[in-house]
């Protein structure tokens, strides 16, 4: 029996999540009596409140607690995630402050309706990374869902941007439809909600199998329309390019992080191998990073390109979940561990091609296509710095963490014996490189026009967020170990 | 009692009449409308489990799923009113600025 009510012990564990939701509920309050004027105050508090999360995140870390009956688990995996999330999230937010105003100005005044929609979807996604029970996953992904549709259709008189938030929100709904329906025939299967007592009812062997499976794979392709995985990827090109840049960044890395933590955990604690999906997560994976490489490779803009490469950047991941559901001989927790590693890279490099996407296309209105970044990188060459560690890193190359985490991440696949998948990941990532130097190309060594925009105009805090984005990409290149160990470590965990 | 059964095809037929619905439709409200079908025939399901296995846990899903179908209706529509302004009808079809 549940006990009802709850104690002070459930609430610490939760705190980073706590501090976002509260400080989001603060600015409304705020804002209910001075409407529309403590815009900038609002992005103050919530980065004070993204900030504070991240050290509760790092300082709970190495601690494993349930709360709430064990609906929620904080564990190195959830903090894990948790710091990925904040990382993208407080990108985001310190660079809405000149993004909004410079390309929405009719939108400064709802800057404060803007922050709070990202804090209330930063929780949702984090709190998707402890939920150990269907019934808070699926509200924590709705909380996470709800305000991301919003964010997408903000830019209010954008044509592009309604389309983006229409379709996102259509698609969002009709998953959410099948994730609910995969979730009762789950329920009805093993008469369980708990992600550890579904696991048992599978052990015991007193399930429906059928209605299982059938249950199983509609939750997977709930959870894959959340990471935009082909073929339930088509709201993610649109919404990603009609969505203001900042949203795009943040829905296009924080969003799928989040729904790559629950695909995780889900399918390593809920549904051990007696589930035989893997033969649906290798297809997801070979044709999503296939299919996404050749959509980006033949994109004019450069905002789309990067809808279609986070797509590719899905499988990729994807190849981390074929290789620990299929529990081959090799080290599962490993494979587990270098998916985690990659997405936390993925997070950093993702958001800062996308803000420097903001930088060009909306705040100096250069244009989207290739073409009107010619010479950009010789007029600000620390963005243009920035951009090629972003493309480098995207592609695989050596100038940022990106190298080493999709290095681990084929190493996990070769060691447990999917070879064949590590060898695709690597065309891929070859064939990605023809589209990520493009963009280089014209930046680098193409002439500038006579007729191009000025670039006088420098907004400090897009430019910081740029700078601390490239910075870390390149760091976690040299302080990588660090970073895999603890992932493993929490794979480890997890996966016992 | 009815056996669970009944409750599943029933809730099998609602869903499929749903994802029926969503296929076809073209104005955006008849959409969300068939959604809810969808979302309402896993309630059912769930609700028809929770009663035949006594488990109380159940039926508290069901009613959060109501409120976030509720909380999902009011961004559907808020989204839905941007869409009547720009282009003076709700039909999915017709915003078609992006393609390849």
């Amino acid at each position: 029996m549940v006990e009802l009510g709850f104690q002070q012990a459930d609430l610490l564990p939760l705190a980073p999540e706590i501090a976002i939701l509260g400080s989001a509920l603060l600015i409304l309050l705020i804002d209910s009596f001075s409407r529309g004027k403590h815009g900038k105050a609002a992005v103050a508090i919530a980065a004070a409140s993204v900030a504070a999360a991240f050290a509760a995140s790092l300082a709970l870390y190495g601690t494993t607690a349930e709360a709430f009956g064990g609906t929620f688990v904080v564990d190195g995996f959830s903090l894990f995630f948790n710091v990925a999330i904040l990382l993208v999230t407080a990108l985001v937010v310190v660079s809405s402050l000149d993004y909004l105003e410079e390309f929405y100005p009719e939108g400064a005044d709802e800057l404060t309706e803007y922050v709070v929609l990202l804090l209330f979807a930063t929780a949702g996604m984090m709190l998707m990374a402890s939920s150990r029970s269907l019934v808070t996953a699926f509200i924590a992904l709705e909380l996470a869902a709800l305000p991301s549709y919003a964010l997408v259709a903000f830019a209010k008189r954008n044509r592009a941007s309604i389309e983006g938030g229409m379709k996102y929100f259509v698609l969002g709904a009709l998953s959410s439809a099948f994730l609910l329906y995969g979730i009762s025939l789950v329920y009805g299967a093993t008469g369980a909600f708990d992600f550890v007592a579904i696991a048992d009812a599978i052990a015991a062997g007193d399930v429906e199998p059928g209605v299982l499976s059938l249950g199983s794979l509609l939750v997977l392709f709930g959870l894959a329309f959340k990471v935009a995985a082909v073929p339930f990827h088509v709201w993610a090109p649109d919404a990603y390019t009609g969505a203001p840049t900042t949203i795009a960044a943040f829905v296009s890395s924080a969003s799928k992080i989040a729904g790559f933590v629950l695909l995780f955990r889900l399918f390593t604690t809920a549904f051990p191998a007696e589930v035989d999906w893997v033969y649906a997560a290798i297809v997801l994976s070979v044709v999503t990073m296939t299919y996404g490489n050749f959509a980006a490779a033949v994109q004019d803009s450069v905002k789309r390109m990067l809808a279609y490469s986070s797509i590719a950047h899905a499988g990729y991941a994807l190849i981390a979940v074929a290789v620990f559901s299929a529990e081959a001989t090799g080290d599962s927790a490993f494979a587990l561990g270098a998916g985690m590693s990659h997405l936390l890279v993925y997070g950093l490099m993702n958001t800062g091609a996308f803000l420097v996407v903001a930088l060009v296309d909306d705040y100096y209105g250069a244009g989207y296509t290739f073409e009107d970044y010619a010479g950009l990188g010789r007029k600000m060459p620390a963005v243009g710095l920035a951009m090629a560690v972003f493309m480098l890193s995207l592609a695989g190359l050596p100038t940022g963490g990106g190298f080493v985490s999709k290095l681990v991440l084929f190493a996990g696949a070769v060691n447990s014996g999917f070879w064949w998948l590590a060898l695709l990941g690597g065309v891929n990532s070859a064939l990605s490189l023809y589209y990520y130097t493009r963009v280089l190309k014209w930046m680098w060594v193409e002439e500038a026009p006579e007729d191009q925009v000025e670039l006088d105009r420098k907004p400090l805090a897009l430019y910081a967020s740029i700078l601390f984005a490239a910075v870390a990409t390149v760091a976690l290149l040299f302080a990588f170990a660090p970073v895999i160990e603890t992932a493993t470590a929490a794979a480890e965990a997890l996966l016992e | 009692m009815v056996p669970p059964s009944y409750y599943v095809l029933l809730s099998a037929l609602i869903f499929a009449i749903g994802l029926y619905g969503v296929l076809t439709r073209r104005n955006a409200v008849v959409i969300l409308m068939c959604v809810e079908l969808m979302l309402n025939a896993a309630n059912l399901n769930i609700v028809a489990f929770a009663a035949y296995l006594g488990d109380v846990t159940g039926q508290i899903l069901v009613l959060f799923a109501l409120a976030i179908a509720a909380a999902e209706v009011a961004v559907g529509l808020g989204i839905f009113i941007l869409v009547y302004r720009e282009y003076g009808t709700v039909d999915v079809t017709l915003p078609r600025g992006m393609r390849w």
